[in-house]
Order: C-alpha cells, then sequence, then structure tokens
C-alpha cells in the first residue's frame, strides 16, 4: 500500500474514465509522472485543472492509484491562445517521454519556473522559454547536451559556427547554422539573455533533432496544432 | 441467455454486474412489456439515428430539427463538443440560432488533432454559407480553450463576429466556494451594472 500526503503536483493530462470519474495523469516531485483515478470528480462542483499546482493525497496498491484529495495551491493563471498550446506541447513532451513513477524533482522545479513564466513574457520570448524547457528535459532523461566545449574538447568559442552531430556533440564548421553564441545562451539557461529570431529557429531545429530521436514515428500532436495554425 | 443480456447492459456507463442483474429480473419477472418496448425502441434508434448532415448531431433525418427550422437564425452559429452540449443549452431556451458539432476536442496527448476532429467540414460550411456570428460553447476546459482558439483561427479568415461564451460564478452558487479560477474570469469579464 502506498500512501502520499497532500505532496506538489501539476496536472498533465485528463481522459474521461467509466461513467463519472477522469483518468488523471500528474507531475509530482516526489514519485514523477503518476496516473491516478479521480472517483466522481467530473460532476465535483470544483474542477481540477492544469497548469496550477496543486496538493494531492492519494494510495492503493496496484498501478492505479486513487486519488483521495487534492487542493488548489497557486494563484489563477489564464492561459489562452498561443500561450495554451505552447503549454500544452510541453505536457505532451512530459506525457510522452517520462516513464510512470520515475521521480524527477528538478523537472517538477523547471515545469513549475516554467508555467509560471510562460504567462508573463511576449511572444518571442516565449518561444526561447520553450527551446530552454526542452533542453533542461532531455538534460533530465539523461540526453545532456555538453554546451561548454565541441566534440574535440576545445571549449565554444562565441565567434564561431557549429554543427550538431547526433550522441556526439558539436563541431566547428565555419558553414555550420548554429552560432557559438547561442551555444552559450543555451548553456547559460537565462530567458533573458535571448538569441535572436535566426539563431531561435536553429535552435528550435537543434531541439527537434534531438527529440525526434526519442519520439520515434509517432510524431507530436500538439506541434502539428501549433504549425498548422492559420 | 440472461448471461448474454448481462453482459449487454454492462456497456452502459455506471452499470456493472450486479446493477444488470437487477435490470434484467426486473423486466423478466415484472415487466416484459416494458422490456420488449424497451428491446423495440433500442433497435430503431439504433439502426436509424445518424449523424445530421449539416450540423453533425444525432438525428433521424438527412437535416436535424434545428437545421430544419426555418424560424431559427441562419446567421448565428454555436460550436459544440458533443450533442449533449446542445441539449443542454436548448433547455435554457435563449439560444435561436443554429448549432455545429465537434464530437470532441483537440487533445494532442490522445492523439486527437485537427483531422481527427473533422474542422475541415466547419470550414467549409464557413465558406459556403454567409454567417455573421459564431459562437464558441467548449468547455471551460485548456483543451476546450485551445479548440476554441483554433476555431477562432479558422473563422478569421472569414467576415464573421467571433464571440465565446461567458465563464464565472454559476447562479444560485456562493462566491466563497467557487474556484479561484472561476472568481478570476468572473472578475476578468465583469460587465456593467444596468
Amino acid at each position: 500500500m502506498i500512501r502520499a500526503e497532500l505532496i506538489p503536483a501539476f496536472l498533465i493530462h485528463r481522459r474521461a474514465f467509466k461513467n463519472n470519474s477522469l483518468l488523471l495523469d500528474f507531475l509530482t516531485k516526489a514519485h514523477g509522472k503518476i496516473c491516478l483515478v479521480g472517483k466522481g470528480i467530473r460532476s465535483s462542483k470544483t474542477n481540477i485543472q492544469m497548469f496550477q499546482q496543486l496538493n494531492i493525497s492519494f494510495s492503493g496498491r496496484t498501478n492505479l492509484k486513487t486519488l483521495t484529495h487534492w487542493e488548489v495551491n497557486d494563484q489563477p493563471r489564464n492561459m489562452t491562445g498561443e500561450t495554451l498550446i505552447l503549454a500544452m506541447y510541453v505536457n505532451e513532451l512530459i506525457a510522452r517521454l517520462l516513464s510512470e513513477q520515475d521521480p524527477h524533482p528538478k523537472l517538477f522545479n523547471i515545469y513549475q519556473q516554467f508555467v509560471n513564466k510562460i504567462v508573463a513574457i511576449d511572444k518571442q520570448t516565449s518561444y526561447w522559454l520553450l527551446r530552454l524547457f526542452e533542453h533542461n528535459l532531455l538534460a533530465e532523461l539523461g540526453y545532456a547536451l555538453d554546451c561548454s566545449q565541441d566534440i574535440k574538447q576545445h571549449n565554444i568559442d562565441t565567434n564561431s559556427h557549429y554543427e550538431y552531430q547526433h550522441q556526439l556533440g558539436f563541431v566547428r564548421n565555419p558553414a555550420g547554422k548554429i552560432s557559438g553564441k547561442l551555444i552559450g545562451q543555451l548553456l547559460l539557461g537565462s530567458v533573458d539573455n535571448m538569441p535572436d529570431l535566426e539563431q531561435l529557429r536553429n535552435c528550435r531545429d537543434l531541439n527537434r533533432q534531438r527529440l525526434n530521436h526519442l519520439l520515434g514515428d509517432k510524431p507530436l500532436k500538439s506541434r502539428e496544432l501549433f504549425f498548422s495554425k492559420q | 441467455m440472461i448471461k448474454s443480456l448481462n453482459q449487454a447492459f454492462c456497456i452502459l456507463p455506471g452499470v456493472g454486474s450486479k446493477t444488470a442483474q437487477r435490470f434484467i429480473y426486473y423486466l423478466l419477472e415484472h415487466n416484459r412489456e416494458g422490456g420488449l418496448a424497451l428491446a423495440k425502441a433500442l433497435t430503431g434508434a439504433m439502426e436509424q439515428v445518424k449523424h445530421c448532415g449539416i450540423c453533425r448531431t444525432l438525428s433521424e433525418a438527412t437535416a436535424c430539427e434545428i437545421c430544419d427550422n426555418d424560424k431559427r437564425d441562419d446567421s448565428q452559429l454555436c460550436i459544440v463538443e458533443t450533442p449533449a452540449d446542445i441539449h443542454a443549452i436548448e433547455q435554457s431556451g435563449i439560444y435561436k440560432g443554429k448549432y455545429f458539432v465537434l464530437g470532441g476536442y483537440l487533445s494532442p496527448i490522445d492523439g486527437i488533432g485537427v483531422a481527427e476532429l473533422g474542422l475541415d467540414e466547419l470550414n467549409k460550411m464557413l465558406s459556403k454559407q454567409k454567417i455573421a456570428e459564431i459562437i464558441l460553447a467548449t468547455n471551460a476546459t485548456a483543451e476546450g480553450e485551445v479548440t476554441a482558439h483554433y476555431i477562432s483561427n479558422i473563422a478569421k479568415q472569414f467576415d464573421v463576429q467571433i464571440t465565446r461564451i461567458a465563464h464565472g460564478i454559476p447562479i444560485g452558487g456562493e462566491l466563497e466556494y467557487a474556484d479561484i479560477n472561476t472568481i478570476a474570469h468572473a472578475l476578468s469579464g465583469r460587465k456593467n451594472y444596468d
């Protein structure tokens, strides 16, 4: 029997289950991604929502445990439009890439910072925030990218250009698209220190290349939603 | 035969083997006539009810009662997730326009994207028909909001007013017990009091 009392969590996904219940995927600090049954929760007066920090209690013996109590421990966050699509994309990444009940306390903090910041910044900065999230997520999953050195173990030169070689790292190449400055900005990981539009696009392609390897053949649906937007 | 009937009842939401057993004994012992009428009604509905060719709600005819009604306002189109939502709005009696049923919502994690939801049909409908206002009545969930946002992007190509149903404190509800998101929405969407 596993029991948890009021642990910090974010709701990642919800889907209908039986007549009046929901299957809920949470990202928790202590248990990583966990799927719980919320019995009778569909018709309850207070609705459980995504993108706000909750405290949840659950118990159970089997893999599928039951949510016994939850409360909101956050301020309201009004996510609409494109911001909401970006946040849904992040949730899809977590749902697809994290294994059940594999704790990633650092990732929880990264996610928390992401939802806090995304509602307070402009469009271009939100893209950069997303790239940083992907970068940190990959590092948490064990696919960190060395941004301080190239594959020949020379320090990254901010005035040079590089290309990315899968699973190896950066190779210095004057014709490469990725600037040394961008690599430095990724290493720094600050939202305020943002690359220009062109490098932001290169960073998107770099992260996509790294993520696609883990995602396999099944593409991300929210990505399609974002780019097929009319 | 009783066993297979039991299994058949179990497909209903909220009905388990025990409840199914109670249904069966009641029908067999006390109300065979009602049981036969139920079977007949169910067969008829399962065979004949289809989706309306215009709004995609459940309907026996090619065009449902609402789409076929000349007195309803053609210039207003209310977009809902399910046929049950139409029923809910119709009960309020306030809306006199027409509907479009999506049959779900955009849910990337469940693999439901633009193609799965058949938004192309809506696009075609908007390009063919002259509609003055689109009312986005998807659920007040994150998925419902993303769906509303996507549809508003489709509708922006056409000369149409796009509105979203209001979210706020339920009638008869107490502020103290409302959740913070609802209160935040209710405050930001407040109206002049006259």
